[in-house]
């Protein structure tokens, strides 16, 4: 028997309403101690990847995360009987309390901002060409032509990369102030200026939610993304030395499955 | 409680190809079969020589921003750093590698360069 893996939850109870996973399986808790694994139970292996499949692992997620705090793990953690899951529950336990003490009544939101970087880029070019910044090597040689060009390169890498970090912490004081954690990813691609995720508390998700829309109004050029409440993905730690890290298998067990929010926010907009 | 989850924006074409531009150029895993181990040892070792090249022409652009260096010492450095450039776009042709292929994704702490 094969045990699906949803999440771990703060709770050893049963689940009251019925709930249906992955191709329409029952999903159940199995208790350990004062906390529990939400599983559906499988005789044969579950299609990996199916798109369905996908948002049914997300779905059951945002379910669980109505009643409980949960710990979500990554689409198709797949246990091999009862024994296997309880043992990783048992080597688990306290990183699974104490992660689960941390993000209590604590929800995840997604920011992106994505710039137009090519103005910006054309912006900085003629803000030096006015300021006559000019660059003091001279061009009687192919190797001091080949200077002056990086140079310029640099100078306008630099300025860009200075006018991100200006416009990313404006935005980032305003969602702070309700924010318990936080992560930034800057420029991943030239255009994405801001990659964020924010750790928020239930109870502020409204004023989490105003500061968005206040940063969104005036920035016309820039174009804003705006996701969740979703469960914590992004915000579980796990130690190094966790036992449940040295099986490869389940390394990344909770890595948020990016990819698949992505189709599965697009599917809702 | 209901917590309803929403992605909300004007324009999720866009950020849809931000997000896959973001995730093709850096695969997370090495892909190493006995087809292509040659090419894939090949990109290990010339990211890590990108890195110490860029690092070196960093160094170089902060000096020339300082002053330190001479006409002489510009001249120089110019024609290091152009052999270099050459010699590694060379290499990437000969093992058919693109630019952004050249980086390693090193998890938590985010991408090499």
């Amino acid at each position: 028997m094969k045990l699906y893996l949803y999440g771990i939850i703060d709770s050893s109870d049963q689940i009251n309403e019925p709930i249906y996973g992955l191709e329409g399986a029952c999903v159940c808790n199995i208790p350990y101690c004062d906390i529990g694994a939400v599983v559906s139970e499988f005789t044969e292996p579950v299609q990996n990847n199916t798109k369905g499949n996908v948002l049914a692992h997300e779905e059951i997620a945002e379910r669980l995360m109505e009643h409980f705090t949960v710990l979500p793990v990554r689409f198709h953690t797949v246990f091999d009987g009862r024994d296997n899951l309880l043992s990783m529950m048992q080597s688990c336990y306290k990183d699974f309390k104490d992660n689960l003490a941390r993000l209590h009544n604590k929800l995840e939101f997604g920011i992106k901002v994505i710039w137009p970087a090519d103005k910006i880029k054309e912006h900085i070019i003629n803000t030096c060409k006015k300021s006559s910044q000019k660059m003091s090597i001279s061009d009687d040689s192919s190797n001091k032509r080949f200077m002056r060009d990086k140079f310029e390169k640099y100078k306008l890498d630099e300025e860009f990369q200075a006018k991100a970090d200006k416009f990313i912490n404006i935005m980032d004081i305003f969602f702070s102030k309700f924010a318990a954690e936080k992560k930034l990813k800057k420029l991943k691609t030239e255009d994405l200026l801001l990659d964020a995720v924010y750790l928020v508390e239930k109870d502020k998700q409204d004023d989490f939610r105003e500061a968005f829309e206040h940063i969104k109004g005036p920035h016309t050029s820039f174009k804003f993304l705006f996701s969740g409440p979703w469960p914590a993905y992004n915000f579980v730690i796990l130690p190094k030395n966790s036992d449940l890290l040295k099986d490869s298998r389940q390394e990344d067990l909770f890595d948020k499955v990016v990819q698949y929010q992505e189709l599965a926010g697009a599917e809702k907009i | 409680m209901t917590l309803n989850s929403v992605v909300e924006t004007d324009f999720p074409e866009e950020f849809v190809e931000e997000m896959e531009k973001s995730q093709d150029a850096l695969p997370k895993k090495i892909d190493a079969n006995p087809e292509n181990v040659e090419k894939g040892l090949a990109k290990l070792v010339l990211t890590l020589i990108e890195l110490i090249r860029k690092l070196l022409e960093k160094q170089a652009m902060r000096r020339v921003e300082s002053g330190s260096l001479s006409e002489e010492q510009i001249e120089n450095v110019g024609e290091t750093l152009m052999k270099l450039e050459n010699k590694m776009d060379e290499l990437k042709g000969i093992f058919g590698l693109k630019d952004e292929e050249l980086n390693l994704n090193l998890g938590p702490l985010g991408d090499l360069m």
